[in-house]
């Protein structure tokens, strides 16, 4: 471990330091390539309509630009991941405030992109107490700014909107960004992605081939239990494979904690993506935006992140502290 | 208890060019502050170079929605314009601007968007379907426009007459028309100079028309077309103050 925070922030040279990290890279390659090979393999041999293989390229073409947005900044260095995580997390607001029509509440919002920056500078800083209380905060001053504008009518929409908002997109990606405050943060960070993602392959996979019984057919109609339960034993297993490597030597290498940690981003994953529908159902819209070619808004890609993160965060906090060998308030001091 | 009203943006699902040269473009916080900063240059330079003097401002309604017309000899007509509403009710005030000039290409589109806010009028399809758009959005987002009911800039600064394209929006709607005289601008930049020149200009706002009772049809824009054009000109008719 070094405590050098510019090595952190900064230093590209470390990129591959730890051996999950080439693990995890050389795995998301290979899975491309290899996509790319079965559709073509599939496709030769007459077994895909020409709309499904159209539709896969696509998929798979958008994963092929995702996926080097991802891994790079993690690679990169912490102040690249961190400002990866903020433009995930405007992005994602802007596709909420604009299908919820909170983005007219000009005040309300502005507030919300303020805090996500504010988010963002406590990460930078490695400032844990800033990162916590910006929360609270937040609220107080989204709830006192909605009421300035002398408009009751509303007040409780208004104010409820921008919370959760800030909630989801300020403080909860805020913490896959938080991670970067430890030097072993790439090998951690890669595999929330990794297992993450996968889990939503799974649960399709597994949904697709077993799948009967509806799991929430008024929120999500295309969900399964098998789709779920396949996808909680997969991702299990792949947490116990992966988090083995990105956790050896530390006290988080045993077998319940993995499986903890595994069943924490299957069932979060999942739920991410439920609460997502829920919210997507309820304003009467099909996709968030047309931003991912196959996949529709950064959101409806990235939904299943936001549950994700906070709870891994503090499980992993919990058991064995995240950049607590590292300088801290690196600008402010203190 | 009423449900919650969630409205999402009417862009919603647009890829950005088509949502920047879209007549249901909604601002957000980007072309808020791109637009502030835009009017406050404006602001600043129509009081420096063109000693921007307003008579009758005590005129202009309070709320929206509301139709801000003009005489039209200049492009700086619509700045001078929209510099006279506050602040807060500008980001809902969308000038209405040539399709085929301030969002013939992407680049433009961009700017007419996120400094003017302005919404396109194709002016070769100006029919029935286009302004009914831009009529629903006035009634239903209680919005203002400012526009030139001639329907381009004048070359010689005298008035032409009017188009029945605003009785289109307005015809049968409690929605203001507020008529305004604009004088000088055609001197500062008249449509065949390629850049402005410094000049004074004075604008005149008048007492607020509403065609409540004119029927929605070519009767009736035609005489909303000839009601206006008539108070523009008696504003201008006006001895210099």
């Amino acid at each position: 471990m070094t405590d050098d925070p510019g090595e952190r922030l900064f230093g590209w040279q470390h990129a591959f330091d730890h051996r999950a990290t080439i693990w995890m890279v050389t795995g998301v390659v290979g899975a491309l390539a290899g996509a790319a090979l079965l559709i073509q393999v599939l496709a030769a041999t007459g077994r895909l309509s020409a709309a499904t293989r159209t539709e896969l390229w696509r998929r798979l073409g958008s994963w092929c630009v995702m996926a080097p947005l991802f891994l790079g900044p993690v690679l990169l260095g912490a102040a690249w991941t961190i400002g990866a995580v903020t433009l995930l997390s405007l992005l994602c607001y802007r596709e909420f405030a604009r299908a919820t029509g909170l983005f007219r509440e000009r005040e309300v919002s502005g507030l919300v992109v303020l805090g996500i920056l504010a988010i963002t500078f406590a990460c930078i800083d490695h400032w844990y107490d800033l990162f916590m209380a910006l929360t609270p905060l937040s609220v107080v001053m989204i709830a006192a700014i909605a009421v300035a504008a002398d408009q009751p009518r509303g007040y409780i929409q208004r104010t409820a909107l921008g919370v959760f908002a800030f909630m989801f997109f300020g403080t909860c990606l805020g913490h896959l960004g938080y991670f970067a405050n430890d030097t072993g943060y790439r090998p951690v960070v890669l595999l929330i992605l990794v297992t993450v993602e996968l889990n939503d392959v799974f649960a399709y996979t597994c949904g697709r081939l077993f799948g009967r019984r509806k799991l929430a057919p008024a929120t999500s109609p295309n969900k399964t239990w098998a789709g779920a339960i396949g996808a909680m034993i997969l991702t299990t297993l792949l947490m116990l494979a992966l988090g083995a490597l990105v956790f050896e030597g530390t006290e988080i290498n045993r077998i319940e904690h993995l499986v903890a940690l595994g069943l924490i981003v299957s069932v979060g994953g999942q739920l991410g993506d439920l609460m997502l529908s829920a919210i997507k159902r309820d304003l009467g819209l099909k996709d968030f935006a047309a931003t991912i070619p196959g996949h529709g808004g950064l959101l409806d890609r990235f939904d299943s992140l936001i549950l994700v993160a906070p709870a891994v965060f503090h499980y992993i906090g919990y058991l064995k502290g995240i950049g607590l060998d590292d300088a801290r308030r690196i600008l402010t001091g203190g | 208890m009423d449900p919650w009203q969630l409205r999402p943006a009417r862009d919603l699902g647009m890829s950005q060019g088509e949502r920047l040269a879209s007549t249901a473009r909604e601002p957000g916080l980007i072309e808020g502050i791109g637009q502030r900063a835009w009017a406050l240059a404006m602001r600043c330079y129509l009081r420096i170079c063109h000693r921007l003097a307003v008579h009758g401002r005590e005129r202009l309604p309070t709320q929206l929605p509301f139709v801000l017309i003009g005489n039209h000899t200049s492009h700086l007509d619509a700045l001078v314009l929209s510099s006279l509403v506050p602040w807060r009710l500008r980001r809902w005030l969308f000038p209405i601007a040539a399709g085929d000039v301030f969002f013939e290409t992407p680049a433009r589109s961009a700017l007419s968007a996120l400094l003017l806010n302005a919404l396109p009028m194709r002016r070769k399809q100006a029919g029935r379907h286009a302004l009914d758009e831009l009529r629903a959005r006035l009634l239903q987002d209680a919005c203002g426009f400012v526009l030139f009911p001639e329907g381009t800039r004048s070359a010689t600064g005298e008035l032409q007459p009017f188009k029945a394209g605003l009785g289109m929006l307005v015809a049968g709607t409690g929605v203001p028309v507020v008529p305004c005289h604009l004088e000088g601008a055609f001197t500062a930049w008249p449509r065949h100079a390629r850049l402005p020149r410094p000049g004074r200009i004075v604008v005149r706002v008048g007492t607020p028309l509403v065609f409540a009772a004119e029927p929605n049809t070519r009767l009736g824009w035609e005489r909303i077309a000839d009601v206006t054009a008539d108070a523009v000109r008696r504003l201008g008719a006006v001895p210099p103050a």
